[in-house]
């Protein structure tokens, strides 16, 4: 692949990228949350059509991958992150998917299950290729769309984070298989955020940063600092906060001893024994990478997910809390981390939406609907809400703009703890900037405040502490003046013991 | 409240994208004014028969029913899901009720506090199974309206005839010329239109139906509303079944054969959205005036039963559709 470019909207996810994969070769991609793995892979898979730049494949120059199945035709197949597949049908129907064996339209079954079975064999799973879907585990259903793969006899596999759901046996059995790959001069590309299976598996790797390629490396001879310094070192893009002392403030939410482990598997953690505490004044970010438990904390401390044991304390009380609307009681906020899925009424006005959070302030038998569109407007004012009137709809806003739609709600309901979730994803320069304005000054009139972001930059920028999380625990806690990027990706992606 | 970013100057208000009088248009004025102008017209044309007091007696007596109906779908489809048992509801109310008092011999406010008692219990159930249990309302309510029936058919065999006069009295009887029930229908419309429209309460509703997670993050207790919406549902269905029995002294069990539609269909025409959200009590009311007004037209220009179904099935894509195609030229 030769200077990729991609740009999404207003985003510029690549930013001319090289890749080169030889074959029988293992090649390793890493970078940070957004950094443009996933669409650079989509971009080879035939998903997305790049920008500018060149595809060389199997010696054929400068091929044109236009969709999904060209990209088959090439030789190209993706183990994809979210699986692909279909739960109620059948292992063999799942690998063959629109590509039975059939004569006269008619599907060939003894053809389609032996040619199964052999796949099957191959990966290791020993499983009856009529067997549904729906019975097999996470992992071996991992393996069903690794066999699959295989069966288009693809000169290029790509894995996208295979092992985020596989225990460590069932991760060797991968290695297993990739190896296996190897030796029959398939090129591997493997994308991990777990640094220590790349030095593991992979021969070469190419480390991305903001949609730009940061060079290729022999993997004997990079080392994990270097990696991680690679990944992250930039130079600083937003000012960061001049931190004030809240050593002696009250302590304004606790968290003690919280788990959840209602949907723990053997391999996935949700949430492992959590305590924390956060001070009036202080802005506390919770960083780690996706799937590190940080939403799934945010929810449970909110009521909004179950939790099995724990205690809560706001203000030094502790308080039960079993539904948002006990957490809204409690003097706890939280902005959600999609706002047009979770937060947002998008066909509603601007004043409908800020008033949600706040409606027994509007009067209870006769709704005053001007105090609720006088307070919208003043948020909108103040909050330098991009709109003509407090009776726009929101959906006509931009993000930015929506965003600052839904601080407005919960800060109409002044809490003592606001929990806000990637508050400035998907939005702009100038609205981000505008986003941690507004939460350093909520931090200096004395609310405490739990910013989630993957932004590290954000996180360095805004946070007066650190927290970060992986696999459902707290890894690690550093200081707002001597932490770095690189130490909180440390934390992030390397294995506790290790 | 902390007052925040009060040190800066007060902010312009940014690039007024358009002018609000775009977003003016709503189904509501828009049926109403097609309604004002099927009158206008059918007054030209027939002038005898369509304006006098009798024919628009008749259009008010016969919507009353489903008027009472369409009251409690606005409420529904304002929270994003709909009833398909209102019809085999009111029927079994009726039969219920009349079974009580003819039958078993019940006193006529005992029996009538009997069936709406139920009724409230059916509409419970609903919601229990729709908001609780989380099967999709559309199965639940095509589920219980078989049920409903059934129990309908079961207890009143065709219908129970030769009701009371304690119990006909009121649903035939009139005010300054105008029925009981359209008078029931009408009050009943003005409570709700202060309830949807005024309370905290069942503005919640608005929510839920925009989105019920957001609803369920900024404190709205979900569940509880959406049972209770249901109950509320399956009580002013109950009342509609015994009203109608009122009137026509006889307690069908068919009664409310295709009801369901005619409210949904009315609700719609006056503003609602399936997707939830949206939608007034005024709009319920002008789209089942609406329905009625066009059935009287048909009727009164001699346009046979076949085409009236046809002409009625035609309006409602049409109207849906032409408000799709406003909305995204707005867009």
């Amino acid at each position: 692949m030769h200077g990729i470019r991609k740009r999404f909207g207003g985003v510029q996810a690549l930013n001319g990228v090289n890749l080169e994969v030889r074959a029988g070769e293992v090649h390793a991609l890493v970078g940070e949350n957004g950094a443009g793995k996933s669409t650079l892979m989509h971009i080879l898979a035939g998903v997305h059509q790049p920008d500018e730049g060149r595809i060389d494949l199997d010696g054929k120059a400068n091929v044109i991958l236009a969709n999904e199945h060209a990209a088959q035709q090439c030789g190209v197949a993706i183990v994809f992150q979210e699986r692909s597949l279909f739960s109620s049908l059948s292992v063999a129907e799942n690998i063959f998917a629109g590509r039975q064996p059939v004569k006269w339209g008619r599907i060939k079954r003894k053809q389609l299950y032996q040619d199964t079975a052999l796949l099957l064999r191959e990966v290791g799973l020993a499983c009856d290729p009529k067997t549904p879907l729906s019975e097999l585990s996470a992992a071996q259903q991992q393996m069903v769309e690794i066999a699959k793969a295989l069966s288009l006899n693809a000169k290029l596999i790509i894995f996208d984070e295979p092992t985020a759901a596989l225990t460590e046996t069932e991760t060797a059995a991968l290695f297993r298989v990739i190896v296996d790959l190897k030796r029959r001069n398939v090129a591997v590309i493997y994308i991990s955020h777990r640094l220590e299976e790349i030095f593991k598996i992979a021969d070469r790797v190419t480390v991305l940063k903001d949609g730009v390629g940061q060079g290729t490396f022999e993997v004997s001879e990079i080392t994990t600092d270097r990696l991680i310094t690679l990944m992250v070192g930039r130079a600083l893009s937003f000012h960061r906060a001049e931190t004030q002392d809240v050593s002696a403030a009250p302590v304004m939410l606790e968290v003690k001893g919280l788990n959840d482990r209602s949907l723990e598997t053997e391999v996935k953690t949700v949430l492992r024994d959590i305590s924390f505490k956060v001070r009036q004044g202080e802005i506390v970010a919770l960083a780690g990478l996706c799937g590190a438990g940080r939403t799934e904390l945010a929810l449970s401390i909110f009521g909004a997910r179950p939790r099995d044991s724990g205690e809560i304390f706001i203000g030094g009380q502790r308080v039960e809390i079993h539904s948002p609307a006990d957490a809204i009681a409690a003097g706890l906020a939280y902005v959600p981390e999609d706002r047009k899925e979770a937060g947002l009424f998008l066909d509603m006005t601007i004043a409908q939406n800020t008033a949600a959070g706040s409606l027994k302030e509007f009067g209870t038998w006769w709704f005053d609907d001007a105090k609720g569109h006088a307070k919208a407007e003043e948020f909108r004012n103040r909050l330098r809400i991009a709109s003509y009137s407090a009776k726009q709809v929101v959906q006509s806003l931009s993000g930015g703009n929506q965003q600052k739609v839904v601080l407005a709600r919960w800060l109409l309901i002044r809490p003592k703890v606001l929990i806000v979730d990637e508050p400035t994803r998907g939005i702009d320069v100038g609205a981000k900037a505008e986003v941690h304005n507004l939460i350093r000054d909520l931090a200096r009139a004395g609310t405490a405040i739990v910013v989630i972001s993957s932004d590290l930059p954000e996180v360095l920028a805004v946070a007066t502490r650190m927290l970060v999380m992986r696999e459902g625990r707290i890894t690690g806690e550093l200081n707002g003046t001597d932490a770095t990027e690189e130490k909180i990706m440390r934390h992030a992606s390397m294995k506790v013991a290790a | 409240m902390p007052e925040v970013l009060q040190a800066e100057s007060p902010a312009p208000v940014l690039s007024a994208r358009r002018s609000p009088k775009g977003m003016a248009f709503s189904r509501e004025l828009g049926l109403a004014a097609l309604t004002i102008f099927i009158i206008i017209l059918f007054s030209v044309l027939y002038p005898v028969t369509f304006k006098s007091f009798g024919n628009f007696n008749a259009i008010l007596r016969n919507l009353a029913f489903e008027g009472i109906l369409a009251i409690g779908m606005m409420f529904m489809l304002v929270g994003g899901v709909f009833d398909l048992s209102v019809g085999a509801m009111a029927s079994m109310i009726g039969v219920i009720t009349g079974w009580l008092m003819k039958n078993a011999g019940w006193p006529v406010p005992l029996a009538v506090a009997a069936g709406l008692a139920v009724a409230a219990a059916g509409g419970f159930l609903n919601g229990y199974i729709v908001a609780r249990v989380r099967v999709n309302a559309l199965i639940t309510t095509l589920g219980t309206m078989g049920v409903f029936q059934g129990i309908a058919l079961l207890i009143g065999g065709p219908g129970i005839t030769f009701l009371p006069e304690s119990f006909t009295k009121f649903g035939q009887s009139e005010v300054f010329g105008v029925q009981a029930p359209v008078l029931l229908m009408v009050g009943l419309a003005a409570v709700a239109h202060y309830c949807l429209a005024h309370t905290r309460f069942f503005r919640q509703l608005y929510y839920i139906g925009s989105n019920p997670k957001a609803a369920h993050l900024s404190g709205i207790n979900v569940e509880r509303l959406q049972i209770l919406s249901f109950t509320l549902m399956g009580l002013i269905a109950g009342l509609a079944g015994i009203v109608y029995a009122s009137r026509i002294a006889t307690a069908t069990s068919t009664v409310g054969v295709g009801a369901e539609l005619q409210a949904i269909t009315a609700v719609i025409l006056g503003g609602a959205s399936l997707s939830g959200g949206k939608g007034t009590i005024w709009g319920a009311l002008i789209g089942v005036f609406f329905m009625a007004l066009m059935k009287n037209v048909l009727i009164i220009s001699r346009v046979s039963s076949e085409w009236q179904g046809i002409i009625l099935g035609a309006v409602l894509v049409l109207a849906v559709a032409l408000d799709s195609i406003m909305n995204r030229k707005k867009s």
